[in-house]
């Protein structure tokens, strides 16, 4: 049973005070029932620790049956790292002592730790020897509580990526994060008790006092995107919420400040606005190309049907043969960008020497006038499926880079070879030239639309629609060059793997 | 990028692709004795030109029969395989972007109720790769030229096989 009844000892417990002028025809029962009937874990043990008594609300509490911890030392109950704790109390019962809401961690039979509060009082025998404990265990969940949920936020305010600052309304920095430490390079000791102003940059320093308005009308200011500065000077952008602190009374008493870091963000989005552009130009050109080329088909065929019926020789028929001519150059144009010719068939096995010879063969008169001699050292000894007009294509463009490059004469190189090695397997063809080079500054974007060297000459697509290609077929195209004068010239690599892209949906011009 | 005279490539697909499940067909020398070519004894090769673009189907057939062909223009799908019950073409030449029945929707049935036909499609539009791929996807691939061709190099391309 819990304790001794009231006769043989004092019991300082109130819960175990029991008033005389109860009938009661079992004091003992009484007291037992009593006992069990409370919502508070009673228990007694000896003074070596021996449970000796456990109530219904200890088993329910800790999840021991009595059977099962009656005999057991109380230690059984206390977390190792706190069983030192069992030596003091003992000593201060020994000497008679009550402990009175000493709160501690205590287990329960799942091992989960908890916190509780106990008061312990010694038990007499009937000479005034202590001789046993009572504890009564109280749980106190909710101050706890809320005093692991405070030690809860801090961990979640430190480590969260963003950076949390808390401000008072005169813009006095009041508490930084680990993140605002990492983000602007300040440490808390060198931004607490220090103004906000320090992160802004000198021309926006007037938000702050905008913001501290704001704030101190109740507001809140959401994703406000801005830039600030780092204590290395660096700028850069960031988002920032700030909402007001108010206090109990409802008092606006300071701020607290989320900045995220949005550099990168900025640099996708600028990358995203990038490539919409080029997809919407995309989109527009497969747009226009029904209104372009169909009247363009038209009016080559009504042209044609016109120097049919003109008579041969005459002036008629020269000015509609310039005319054709001047057609073509448009068509030309109009069929690689707006009418972007893809060719949807099954791609064919080749060897990729032969595609190259072929462009040669086109351009050969060309580069004889240009006195342009070809060093060509083809190695590539395994045929390879690919779309016959679209590497056709691509080898097109590139030699007549290279050529236009080359207006006063030069060597123009191509090499292929079988690339055995990983990563991948497949041929790599080298085009390169002793032409006048592209200027440093210009190489990053020779692969974009409509960016060209050549002025009004050239249509800024060539290398454009070879990247697609070869992107398409799983490859790769490279390009190195130099404008330096005695040493100028370009080489265009392209990487065509053996292996076939896994099939995608037709890739639309990017 | 200059582009230069790429003819050869640029203007014309490459390969002549028929479905796996298909023969090819015969080259147009021996289509030229068509099966069923009931309607003459006209040795020229027929072909039918589809284009919604009257100007361009009419063009087109007055420039072929002007080169030797027997062309026929017809403006759209339906037309088209009106005018091919009666005409049995050789060849037929149809656009693929065109309302009530695109080119390869008429190809296709082309090339179920007249085998015998050899078919080109030519187009202005990079837009169209979805129709072709669903002709593909149905095991149906045909020969694409690109708008605008300049009529000589049709010419050359009927007369090739």
């Amino acid at each position: 049973m819990a304790t001794n009844p009231g006769k043989s000892g004092t019991s300082a417990s109130p819960v175990l005070e029991i008033s005389e002028t109860l009938a009661s025809p079992d004091p003992r029962h009484h007291l037992a029932a009593l006992v069990d009937c409370s919502d508070e874990p009673i228990i007694s043990k000896r003074l070596d620790g021996t449970i000796i008594s456990w109530n219904a609300a200890a088993t329910r509490v800790f999840g021991y049956l009595p059977n099962e911890i009656i005999g057991r030392s109380i230690l059984t109950l206390i977390p190792p790292e706190l069983q030192h704790e069992e030596a003091e109390i003992l000593r201060k019962l020994r000497a008679g002592e009550r402990i009175e809401h000493y709160e501690t961690v205590r287990m329960r039979k799942n091992g989960e730790c908890f916190p509780i509060s106990v008061t312990i009082s010694p038990i007499r025998d009937a000479a005034g020897n202590v001789v046993a404990a009572s504890k009564i265990a109280h749980e106190i969940p909710e101050r706890r509580k809320t005093e692991e949920s405070i030690s809860r936020l801090a961990a979640i305010v430190d480590s969260a990526d963003d950076a949390i600052i808390g401000k008072n309304l005169n813009g006095i920095v009041t508490s930084w994060n680990k993140a605002a430490h990492r983000i602007f390079g300040y440490s808390p000791d060198e931004m607490i008790g220090q103004s906000i102003l320090r992160l802004i940059p000198e021309g926006l320093q007037y938000e702050e006092e905008e913001i501290l308005q704001k704030l101190r009308a109740g507001e809140r200011i959401e994703h406000y995107e801005t830039t600030r500065k780092k204590k290395n000077g660096e700028l850069f952008q960031v988002s920032v919420s700030i909402s007001p602190i108010i206090d109990g009374s409802g008092r606006v008493i300071g701020a607290s400040k989320i900045a995220r870091d949005i550099s990168d963000r900025k640099r996708v989005e600028q990358l995203l606005i990038q490539s919409e552009k080029l997809a919407a130009t995309g989109r527009m050109a497969a747009a226009i190309a029904h209104e372009i080329n169909n009247p363009l088909e038209s009016l080559i065929n009504v042209i044609f049907l016109a120097r049919q019926h003109s008579a041969p020789d005459s002036r008629v028929t020269q000015l509609l043969l310039t005319a054709e001519q001047e057609l073509e150059r448009v068509s030309h144009i109009a069929r690689q960008t707006l009418g972007y010719y893809k060719d949807t068939g099954a791609p064919s096995t080749v060897h990729i020497h032969e595609l190259i010879q072929n462009v040669l063969t086109v351009y050969n008169s060309k580069m004889m006038s240009s006195d342009i001699a070809v060093d060509s050292r083809f190695n590539d000894l395994q045929k390879i499926s690919v779309s016959k007009g679209e590497m056709l294509q691509v080898f097109s463009n590139v030699v007549a880079n290279s050529i236009d490059s080359m207006k006063q004469g030069g060597v123009l190189t191509i090499t292929t070879r079988n690339v055995l090695s990983s990563p991948q397997e497949g041929i790599e063809i080298v085009v390169g030239d002793t032409g006048v080079g592209i200027d440093q500054q210009n190489l990053p974007r020779v692969f974009e639309p409509f960016f060209t060297t050549k002025g009004i000459l050239g249509t800024g697509i060539g290398l454009w629609v070879a990247k697609q290609l070869v992107s398409r077929r799983g490859g790769q195209i490279s390009i190195a060059s130099s404008a330096t004068t005695g040493s100028s010239g370009t080489t265009v690599t392209i990487f065509i793997p053996f292996a076939q892209p896994p099939s995608s949906p037709e890739g639309e011009l990017q | 990028m200059s582009i230069s005279d790429l003819e050869p490539f640029l203007v014309a697909g490459s390969s002549h692709l028929y479905a796996a499940d298909e023969p090819a067909l015969p080259p147009a020398e021996s289509s030229l004795q068509a099966p069923d070519s009931q309607s003459t004894n006209d040795s020229r090769a027929k072909v039918l030109i589809v284009d919604d673009q009257r100007l361009i189907a009419d063009t087109l057939a007055e420039i072929l029969s002007n080169a030797g062909f027997d062309a026929v223009a017809a403006y759209d799908g339906f037309d088209a395989l009106d005018k091919a019950s009666r005409f049995q073409p050789h060849w037929v030449l149809t656009d693929v972007l065109m309302p009530r029945m695109n080119g390869v929707e008429l190809a296709i049935a082309m090339r179920k109720n007249y085998p015998g036909s050899s078919i080109l499609l030519f187009s202005g539009q990079a837009g169209i790769s979805e129709i072709l791929q669903e002709g593909s996807s149905q095991g149906y691939q045909f020969e694409l030229i690109a708008k605008p061709i300049h009529p000589s190099k049709i010419i050359e391309r009927l007369k090739q096989n």
